[in-house]
């Protein structure tokens, strides 16, 4: 289990400068190689590393080890097929995450970056229409179940490709570059990353790639179905490319935008979730 | 911190690792034991890790005094 967990950080990193690559392509730059975001979190774990005198300690740590810890568990919960909501309520302890990475620095910029994390819940509210969707079309949100309704009623991504959708705005709300990526725009530095720095950056670097193979993997499972493992890889980074292609045409956007553009989607969702419960006897 | 306690952290971690690992592959516990043990273990692994290979020896730059 614990080599599939590495596997899930490394190919994460590597999913990650694919993001870079592809991104850097379409705007006709060169773009750093693919494997960049895995030297990115060697380079950062042999830097000189201390804590900042003007961070809290105990949270400055604890929330790099958080952060890899629940993103572990959220591979586990996905890996073995359990319910879904398990994983979003990870996911939305990644809120916490990056509101405690900017906090606990003490740096301004840090600190509007975790502010914007609270903002930018508004990304999370389209999940929960998902879910409930989910729910109404397949009876259950344990994975395995879905997996098994997908198995005899074929993909969701067909069925209700809306969903699909929404599900994609979400995994976009969390891809660097992307137009909802207010929580580290470049006017705030590198946002609630600001100040962790060498190790700890290293350690973040950990936490983005688990982060980026379970959202995608989750996706793979949800929508498309129980797949073999390299089929579900395969799949992943087209997802991913398909997300580097909206990440690359489309400017972030101001932070009142982003959040009244998510509630616009979470409004579509609800009106197509309605119409289903609607006609589904 | 001294290097030597991040070398006793790494292996504690490592060490913990392995025995849950080679416990779940024995069948002695439940997968959901190891998985809980993976989940707390291997962040302290990561950082162990990173901080040992550069732990401090006397050159480190001078640190930034804050805002």
């Amino acid at each position: 289990m614990i080599e599939y967990l590495v596997f899930a950080a490394v190919f994460g990193l590597l999913l990650l400068g694919l993001h870079r690559k592809v991104i850097a392509r379409i705007q006709t730059r060169p773009g750093p190689p693919i494997w960049q975001e895995i030297l990115h979190a060697l380079k950062f774990s042999f830097k000189s590393t201390w804590v900042p005198r003007t961070a809290s300690a105990t949270l400055y740590v604890g929330i790099v080890l958080i952060g890899i810890g629940i993103w572990s568990a959220a591979f586990f919960v996905v890996f073995a097929g359990e319910s879904i909501l398990i994983l979003f309520a990870i996911y939305m302890l990644h809120k916490v995450v990056e509101h405690g990475f900017g906090l606990s620095s003490g740096s301004p910029y840090g600190k509007f970056g975790g502010v914007r994390s609270v903002i930018s819940a508004a990304s999370e509210i389209p999940l929960f229409v998902t879910i409930a969707a989910i729910y109404l079309l397949t009876g259950s949100l344990i994975l395995r179940d879905i997996t098994a309704y997908q198995g005899v009623h074929g993909p969701l991504l067909f069925i209700a490709p809306p969903f699909a959708i929404a599900m994609f705005l979400v995994i976009l709300s969390k891809m660097p570059y992307g137009p909802f990526s207010i929580v580290e725009s470049k006017e705030l530095v590198s946002g609630y990353k600001t100040e962790h720095f060498g190790v700890w950056r290293a350690g973040l670097a950990v936490t983005e790639g688990l982060k980026t193979f379970v959202l995608l993997y989750a996706f793979v499972a949800i929508f498309i179905g129980a797949v073999p493992f390299w089929a579900a890889l395969v799949i992943m980074t087209v997802v991913l490319i398909s997300l580097s292609f909206v990440c690359a045409i489309t400017p972030m956007l101001s932070p009142y935008d982003s959040v009244t553009i998510q509630g616009l989607i979470t409004g579509l969702m609800l009106v197509y979730t309605g119409y289903l419960w609607w006609v589904i006897p | 911190m001294k290097k030597k306690t991040f070398s006793y952290g790494f292996a504690v971690s490592a060490i913990v690792i392995i025995v849950a690992w080679a416990a779940l592959a024995a069948a002695l516990i439940p997968l959901w034991a190891a998985v809980t043990i993976f989940v707390i273990a291997f962040p302290l692994l990561v950082l162990f890790l990173t901080l040992w290979w550069r732990a401090p020896g006397g050159e480190e730059d001078i640190p930034f005094i804050g805002y």
